[in-house]
């Protein structure tokens, strides 16, 4: 029993828009509550953690589609499993599965990753939260157990982010989380003193915690022994291999301050080659998504800034010059502004063999009245101490940086990119903050998930006209880890190689599927694919046609059609 | 390396006048602070209110990179010379040379302490350039602070001098940054009818001519250059003794 889809959508205008906003007929339009506090400082809190709305995908049931698990942060609000139904509406099957209550008086969601720690074949589900994040492990048959304890992850962190890659080869998934706030208890602090101490190089965050799989169901801290060591207001994590010597390196975006480059030593430790190969600066990363953005075979980075009419901070599109050092083209490009920049990730959304990128932006949008000039002066007062959060004027109804467009920005060819996300009505002003793309009705064509703080999400289905070809590829790893994640893929087809990776989260407050995605163009048979697995071996797949959904197997030379869901054939 | 930028205040003066004049210490090129700034500082510590070796002393500051060096010798001089205006400027002309290797919000707390020193200059001698400075440096302050309206205000002040003064060749400044000031607070009619009146006094001047040559977009186009605040501001002032 297999599966052909075809990209056939006669009725689109191929001029005209090409995604349609199915958010309320799919079932997935819960609305996200920013957390309000109930402490002496909530009024100042509040204004600073408008944060918590995330939507990672998997499929966790193995039926072949994809689903979504989304975050809410107010406390009681639960957090929602749309179950896909197969047919582009979704179920809500988070309290029978176990995983709705994630947020209480102690802790609030902030993100939520989906990785198979027990390579079991399931997808697993690690659920981050400001306070104590939580691991739940897949039983099957729609139900989840929560593990945390046993795994060796319960510990306070106000983790914000989070992504799964096998650092060590050792053919497991480690986990690397990302915290924001240091580790006090901003429900009910003890003190005052917990915001960041400088607006660029503060030092006093939350870090970021390796978490090495021991392979028998528990993590160990190996943060100090791999050599990171950090303290900074981490956002964002991304992983790839810059290098391409068949490890993965390390992106970390920060607030505040620093983002960092970590290049893994292929011994299970990194090295810090920030200096050397993005510099030092003092913006405030929010995203770190990597992409082969002109098809050289080198993967490129993508990090959103603030860019604003009162900060000119621009987004970095950091490309690869293959010798570990990296080279800003946003401007070049056409990418630095976006305004406060949240999720950015990059996907061919026209199949046209190029990545495009889709980037969520706004900070609070409330009333009329502007907050720039409130916090500019307490920017401005003499020796003003900012880690104490007395000194930081409530937002109140103020909005900043709010209101704002977003952007989809469609590859020239590599060279340049061009922004159409009003012409695809993927322009809203709500404040987005993650971004999951995965193909939800397996057409082909990559659609779009957005996270909304305090806000409604948005579905949006691609639909791309009939005519560009596409592939896409589930890998499942044997000697590597089980998601495979860090596998590279090279495909050729029409004499033109390109090249895509499977990641383990990458993308602020999203996670996107782990399909390996190509778009085709003109191209309708592929002459041969390159899998080269996380454990080092390199495998050839041939005759393959495209339109297809394959599943490829470490060491297993047959490709398979993905399974198609009851009823869907 | 990458640079920071963000939003502040300050004087844009030419950008032919980056490059050196022969009369630049070669000293300088060869980028040897400890050699070539105590001359320059007592040279201004005993003539304080000398704006052009505040220029060349901050000329080289700014090659050597030593921006905090020249911020605390200005902070020391206007202690030392409290009502020594053109020492003010420059203490503020230093803060605004620090501006493009700053981090974002520093970059505002040097904007912010720019124009309190272009204040001060201000209120003890206002002299052109002082309020051409004070007046132009409003206008790269985000809408949202209302300050292009003081821009208006100061560089009406500067335009009443010019007028008395005979012509000279920096005086399309003010009617470039006046009616910049203009157009920055939503008022397209007196910002055209400036440039115009700089166009007849400065026939074929490129800056005026860019400006009148647009509308919408492209003329917000054009101010979004001008006021590119990831450039370096030129605070060398060489057109003043230029001619």
């Amino acid at each position: 029993m297999a599966v052909a889809w075809t990209a056939a959508n006669p009725a689109t205008d191929p001029q005209g828009a090409w995604f349609e906003d199915i958010t309320q007929k799919a079932g997935v339009a819960a609305k996200h509550t920013n957390r309000s506090f109930k402490n002496p400082y909530a009024q100042i809190m509040e204004g600073y953690t408008a944060l918590g709305a995330a939507a990672a995908v998997a499929d966790y049931d193995g039926d072949g589609f994809e689903d979504i698990y989304v975050t809410d942060s107010k406390a009681g609000g639960k957090n929602h499993l749309y179950h896909n139904n197969g047919d582009l509406t979704f179920t809500d099957v988070a309290e029978q599965a176990g995983v709705a209550d994630g947020n209480d008086e102690a802790n609030a969601s902030a993100d939520a990753l989906w990785f198979d720690y027990n390579n079991d074949g399931r997808p697993d589900l690690f659920l981050v939260r400001f306070g104590r994040s939580q691991l739940f492990r897949n039983l099957g048959k729609g139900k989840f157990g929560e593990v945390t304890k046993q795994a060796g992850l319960d510990r306070y962190s106000n983790a914000i982010t989070a992504i799964a890659f096998d650092y060590d080869r050792d053919g497991d998934a480690d986990l690397f989380v990302g915290s924001y706030f240091q580790p006090v208890n901003i429900f009910d602090p003890d003190t005052p003193r917990f915001f960041p101490e400088s607006f660029e190089t503060a030092n006093n965050g939350g870090g970021v915690t390796v978490f090495r799989n021991n392979g028998k169901g528990t993590f160990t801290d190996v943060s100090a022994k791999v050599g990171i060591k950090l303290s900074g207001w981490t956002l964002d994590l991304g992983h790839g291999d810059a290098d391409n010597d068949g490890d993965e390196d390390l992106y970390v975006a920060a607030d505040f301050g620093t983002d960092r480059f970590f290049v893994n030593n292929g011994d299970g430790t990194f090295a810090d080659q920030t200096e050397s190969a993005i510099g030092i600066d003092s913006k405030k990363g929010m995203n770190a998504d990597w992409g082969d953005f002109d098809n050289d075979g080198r993967l490129d980075i993508y990090v959103t800034n603030i860019t604003d009419d009162y900060m000119r901070e621009g987004n970095f599109l950091w490309h690869n010059n293959g010798d570990l050092t990296f080279t800003d083209v946003a401007r070049e490009t056409g990418t630095h502004d976006t305004g406060w920049g949240w999720g950015g990730k990059f996907f061919d959304y026209d199949n046209d063999s190029w990545l495009d990128l889709y980037v969520v932006n706004g900070w609070v949008s409330a009333g009329k009245e502007s907050y720039v000039p409130d916090i500019f002066t307490m920017v401005v007062r003499p020796g003003v101490d900012f880690a104490d959060l007395r000194n930081w004027p409530p937002m109140g109804n103020k909005s900043l940086s709010g209101y704002q467009k977003k952007k989809l920005f469609h590859n020239e060819r590599g060279q340049l990119f061009k922004e159409e996300a009003t012409r695809h009505g993927l322009d809203s002003l709500r404040d987005g903050r993650g971004i999951a793309v995965a193909d939800f009705d397996n057409d082909g064509r990559l659609d779009l998930f957005v996270s909304n703080a305090n806000a409604e999400p948005f579905l949006y289905r691609n639909t791309l006209p009939t005519g560009a070809h596409w592939v896409e590829f589930l890998l499942e790893g044997t000697a590597s880890n089980r998601g495979a994640i860090g596998a590279q893929l090279r495909l050729t087809a029409g004499n033109k190689t390109h090249f895509n990776f499977v990641n383990g989260g990458n993308g602020f407050a999203g996670q996107s599927t782990l399909r390996a995605h190509f778009g085709l163009g003109n191209s309708d048979t592929i002459d041969g694919v390159e899998v080269r697995w996380p454990s080092g071996r390199k495998q050839q797949f041939t005759k393959l046609a495209a339109d297809n959904i394959y599943k490829l197997v470490e060491g297993n030379p047959r490709p398979a059609l993905l399974p198609a869901k009851a009823g869907q054939k | 390396m990458r640079r920071t930028h963000l939003v502040f205040a300050a004087l844009a003066w030419s950008a032919s006048a980056i490059l050196f004049n022969s009369w630049f210490p070669r000293a300088v090129q060869a980028e040897d602070a400890a050699s070539v700034l105590p001359p320059l500082e007592a040279q201004l510590a005993s003539d304080p209110d000398n704006l052009r070796s505040g220029s060349e002393y901050r000329r080289a500051v700014i090659r050597m990179g030593e921006y905090d060096r020249a911020i605390k010798f200005f902070e020391k001089l206007v202690a030392d010379h409290p009502n020594a205006a053109n020492a003010h400027l420059n203490y503020g002309f230093a803060y605004v040379d620090k501006v493009p290797v700053a981090g974002s919000i520093t970059q505002v707390i040097l904007a912010n302490n720019a124009l309190g020193e272009f204040a001060k200059s201000v209120a003890l001698r206002p002299t052109w350039i002082g309020l051409y400075t004070r007046g132009n440096s409003y206008l790269y302050w985000p809408k949202i602070f209302g300050r292009a309206s003081l821009g208006v205000a100061d560089l009406e002040e500067a335009m009443k001098m010019q007028k008395a003064d005979r012509k000279r060749r920096h005086h399309v400044r003010t009617y470039i940054a006046l009616g910049d000031a203009h157009w920055k607070t939503d008022d397209l009619d007196k910002a055209r009818a400036v440039w115009e009146e700089g166009l007849k006094q400065f026939p074929d001047h490129p800056q005026l001519k860019a400006r009148l040559d647009k509308n919408g977009d492209d003329l917000q186009a054009v101010m979004d250059g001008v006021y590119d605040i990831t450039k370096r501001i030129d605070t060398t002032l060489e057109e003043l003794w230029a001619e």
